[in-house]
């Protein structure tokens, strides 16, 4: 296999940064408003786009007419689909290699029928927003209803009207896995145990909504592009049999990004649309996204239903486990990763940590008249653990067993492993994470507390959801979360300016993560500079190596190893450059604070200046055989990297009401070698809040007609910080043995499990009541119509 | 971000933005915060919902917080306004903008100019706010990012920081 890793990067013997709490370079700019998001660019001569969307969930266009809207002032052009169709070939969405999977081709703008709220029907350039709104409410689009497609087991039936009338079934994909002896196991178990579990639909709705900015040049043929991503080259590679431009006349630029969350690591059709209206018009044009249009148009991520069954001993020893995933996606596919992008990982991570070896599953995607879903951080995970760990809390109760001892039972061991669904585990702490968990939030104590409580009327409960979770996709991770053809890998440049600063520029992206600050951190340690002295870059594929950007908690790992490499090659060309000048071995040239120094001889020492001054301009001081200049570009490809961790809920039920109130989180997380535990607790706290939201607060609810029923944010609620409880962050430090440096990689193991912990610390305060929960989010209606339910259940006569 | 009507009564609207009189051309249906960002330039004010909900958009009329996505430009007609580019004094932050750096109080910053400015608001308002105290005040500014950890913490240490004490 090309460029797996073998390990070349070395950081210095003492590194002087890593695993310090540095405070992050980036900072000044965010907090003095000198930042530039997508919509503060401004071009000479910009105007600006509105699309008009669809008010209904399905309906076939009878006629368009955008005459009113064309002639009105300051309009410059109203584009239908047919319009762009001639200057946009369709985007065609796959997973490649995969059996069973259908691939979509799709329009940047719909021009037979509108398949979702939100689907684009039209689009105008005018002088301003605002006139450009105008322009829309001037465009008169005939209707013709039709019956709309919203139940995704429905959708799956036949006879059900179709989305796409190319799709028979509405099924985007059916996969199937199976492992072992699963139907001998469940046979043969003691009890089986099941569940069907509904993840409610969310979205990462990052606080800055979607923008692009294009800038097409009739002059050269080149199109230059601002837009709000996580993955610039990822744009620029996808955007190139669309608008038929070639690659190198291409350039994306993602400058400041307010959150991305996963969102923003899918290309979208309007990142295609607005380029060709550049192009149209001849002028730069400008689009920003309002957040009905995200909440409608963006992308929803996380309606899994789950059909779970766990066959087990008398003991509560796991035996097998059996799946049904229904992936419950709109009417598109997000691109590149489609819809599958959740239900595939789902199923992927069926077993975690978890030491069972028959293992079975299936996959359907259905197609819906709601908006497309696509990635959010956690992928798959967050319905999928919340699933598999409620139920396992249900076999707890119902062996009465206690739930923490029931998962150290059946957890798996420190040492590498492979689980049944092929996951590479490169070892971790998987039981001591539980472990340390446990004692840091008094367990014993709680369970205490939660005894007087019940008998005072009040109802305390507590959950807990262990994990391993992939992180740093590369190829290899990538290949065993479902995507089998899929390459990735990531780049970067180091580089040693001849007055001694250091640059470097690297393929990620950064949108919040510190990575300005964590990859600077690598770079000095790398070289032994001091950190003032590196300037790290991003963001821009004119200037840096190509990369796959920020997501899939990759950038650490993969952004760190690159930087380690390319680092340890400048470093080495450095030392020899010294060994030569000073007559010493290149071994016993040892670099700290930006300086050189012979080994045990004190006088000897050149600083890095001093250094890349005869690097870049010391003609014959050279070694003789050695290329000038100070620079190294190297990419990196990791092994799965697979860090684990644990998180625990406290939560007090309030029966009358209906609501829940979080007393605090605690995470425990093992994600190797850290290199700014400050940045890592960020992270984490981050992905907690936004699983508070998940398990309690936000759904993007659909009538059965399929009309949005949270287009805002006062109906689709964002976790406020009277909210987000207090959090307790313990880490533990194994050095991961297949990463450059023996980071793990993290930022959404928080999100992939606080969701299944709150869910399960409700159940267990609402234990005494008998209720079973099967759907997030566990609104007050929610959670008082469970307890009504098992009113009424208690209430009735035994059937017979 | 559109009003009902198209309208070309467009008239000059002169106000004091951070401490300098600033006059530019709008619409009556335009909105404050787009008057700032796009006719003044000052980009620093973020839009995240432009239906008042979000608090991106937070800066202080008159001393008082106010969203700007809700407020009409022509409605600050003679009105002082402080966005988060008056808060530095050249290079140097301000203490409530270095508590956030020191605190981890932000990560893609997008929220941070309006929480920022909320954040000054309650400290002038309550010198040495609790933490119940600090999450309510703050509970119409969205952070999407940071769980609002660092942010508690942030406000902590700048109410410190103000009063002399770090
Ligand atoms: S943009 Fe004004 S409150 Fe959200
Ligand atoms: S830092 Fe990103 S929204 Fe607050």
């Amino acid at each position: 296999m090309p460029d797996r890793p073998e390990i070349t990067g070395t950081l210095l013997q003492k590194p002087q940064y890593v695993g310090t709490r540095i405070l992050r370079t980036e900072d000044p700019r965010f907090l003095t408003g000198r930042a530039r998001y997508t919509d503060d660019v401004r071009l000479p001569g910009m105007l600006e786009a509105a699309f008009l969307r669809s008010p209904h969930a399905h309906a076939r266009i009878a006629s368009i007419d955008v005459s009113a809207a064309q002639a009105l002032p300051g309009v410059h052009g109203v584009f239908t689909g047919r319009d762009l169709a001639a200057v946009l070939a369709p985007f065609v969405s796959t997973v490649a290699g995969r059996g069973g999977v259908r691939p979509l081709t799709q329009h940047a703008i719909p021009f037979d029928k509108a398949r979702h709220v939100g689907d684009p029907v039209a689009v105008v350039v005018a002088d301003s927003r605002y006139l450009a709104e105008d322009a829309c409410d001037a465009i008169a689009v005939e209707w013709e209803a039709l019956p709309a497609v919203v139940d995704p087991e429905a959708a799956l039936a036949p006879g059900a009207p179709l989305v796409h009338d190319d799709v028979p079934d509405n099924n985007f994909a059916h996969i199937e896995f199976a492992s072992g002896d699963v139907e001998r196991r469940f046979a043969e178990a003691d009890r089986v145990f099941s569940k069907r579990f509904h993840h409610g639909r969310l979205s990462p709705a990052p606080l800055e909504t979607r923008a692009v900015v294009a800038d097409f040049d009739r002059s050269t043929g080149a199109v230059t592009i601002w837009t709000s991503s996580q993955t610039p080259h990822l744009v620029r590679s996808l955007l190139v049999p669309v608008l038929g431009i070639p690659e190198s006349r291409i350039r994306v630029i993602a400058d400041a990004v307010g959150g991305g969350f996963g969102l923003k690591c899918q290309v979208f059709k309007e990142e295609a649309v607005i380029p060709a209206l550049s192009k149209l018009v001849g002028r730069p044009v400008k689009w920003i996204e309002d957040r009905r249009e995200h909440l409608a148009a963006s992308v929803h991520a996380k309606e899994v239903i789950s059909y779970l069954d766990i066959a087990c001993t008398r003991e509560g020893r796991f035996l097998a486990f059996r799946a049904r995933y229904v992936g419950v996606n709109g009417a598109y596919q997000a691109h590149p990763w489609t819809a599958l992008v959740d239900p595939m990982t789902t199923a992927a991570a069926l077993p975690n940590l978890y030491d069972v070896r028959d293992v079975a599953y299936q996959i359907d995607c259905p197609y819906t008249n709601r908006c497309m879903t696509g990635a959010y951080r956690g992928v798959g995970r967050t319905p999928g653990t919340t699933a598999r760990e409620s139920l396992i809390d249900d076999i707890a109760r119902e062996l009465a067993i206690d739930p923490v001892e029931l998962r150290l039972r059946n957890c798996i061991g420190d040492a590498p492993s492979v689980s049944a669904t092929g996951a590479r585990y490169d070892g971790g702490t998987y039981r001591a994470c539980i472990e340390k968990a446990r004692a840091a939030c008094d367990y014993d104590g709680f369970r205490a507390r939660q005894a007087a409580a019940r008998a005072a009327g009040r109802h305390l409960g507590i959950g807990f959801s262990p994990y391993v979770e992939p992180t740093a996709w590369g190829s290899d991770m990538a290949k065993v979360q479902g995507y089998v053809a899929s390459e990735i890998f990531d780049a970067a440049q180091v580089t040693v300016e001849p007055d001694g600063s250091v640059s470097v520029s690297a393929g990620l992206h950064n949108h919040g993560q510190g990575l300005e600050t964590t990859l600077a951190q690598v770079a000095a340690d790398t070289l032994g500079v001091r950190i003032e002295d590196v300037r790290v870059s991003m963001g821009d594929t004119a200037v840096a190596p190509y990369g796959f950007g920020t997501h899939s908690s990759r950038a650490a790992v993969i952004g760190g190893g690159t930087v380690m490499r390319a680092g340890t090659e400048v470093r080495r060309k450095m030392a020899r450059i010294v060994g030569h000048l000073l007559e010493v071995s290149p071994e016993d040239v040892e670099f700290r604070d930006g300086a050189a120094q012979v080994r045990g001889v004190p006088g000897k020492r050149m600083t890095i200046a001093e250094i890349a001054a005869v690097a870049y301009f010391g003609g014959a001081r050279r070694p003789p055989d050695m290329e000038p200049a100070l620079t190294s570009t190297r990419s990196f490809d990791p092994h799965e990297v697979w860090p684990n961790g644990c998180v625990v809920a406290a939560v007090e039920v309030d029966v009358e009401t209906g609501g829940v109130r979080i007393e605090k989180l605690w995470s425990v997380e093992d994600c190797g070698v850290l290199i700014n535990p400050m940045i890592v607790e960020g992270q984490t706290a981050g992905a907690l809040a936004q699983a508070v939201g998940g398990a309690l607060l936000e759904e993007l609810a659909y009538d059965e007609n399929g009309q949005l029923l949270a287009g805002t944010l006062v109906d689709y609620l964002y976790p406020s910080s009277t909210e987000v409880p207090p959090m307790e962050f313990l880490h533990v430090e194994t050095p991961s043995p297949v990463t450059e440096g023996g980071m793990k990689g993290m930022g959404e193991g928080g999100l992939s499990v606080t969701g299944a912990a709150i869910v399960n610390a409700v159940a267990d305060a609402l234990a005494p009541f008998g209720i079973t929960i099967t759907r997030t989010p566990l609104s007050p209606t929610t959670i008082l119509a469970l307890l009504r339910e098992a009113r009424e259940r208690r209430a009735a006569p035994t059937a017979a | 971000m559109s009003a009902a009507q198209p309208s070309d009564a467009k008239r000059l609207v002169t106000l004091t933005v951070n401490g300098l009189e600033r006059s530019g051309v709008a619409e009556p249906r335009t909105l404050l915060v787009d008057f700032l960002r796009h006719e003044l330039g000052l980009t620093g004010t973020h839009v995240g919902c432009e239906h008042g909900v979000c608090g991106a958009c937070t800066v202080r009329m008159d001393g008082e917080p106010i969203r700007a996505c809700i407020v009409l430009a022509v409605q600050a007609q003679g009105a002082s306004i402080e966005t988060i580019e008056g808060l530095a004094d050249g290079e140097a932050l301000h203490p409530i903008q270095q508590a956030f750096r020191e605190a981890h109080g932000l990560q893609c910053g997008f929220c941070t100019p309006g929480m920022v400015l909320a954040v000054q608001s309650l400290l002038e308002e309550n010198a040495d706010p609790s933490e119940q105290e600090i999450r309510e005040y703050l509970s119409g500014n969205v952070c999407r990012c940071t769980g609002y950890v660092g942010i508690v913490a942030a406000v902590q240490r700048a109410a410190r920081k103000l009063a002399g004490a770090e």
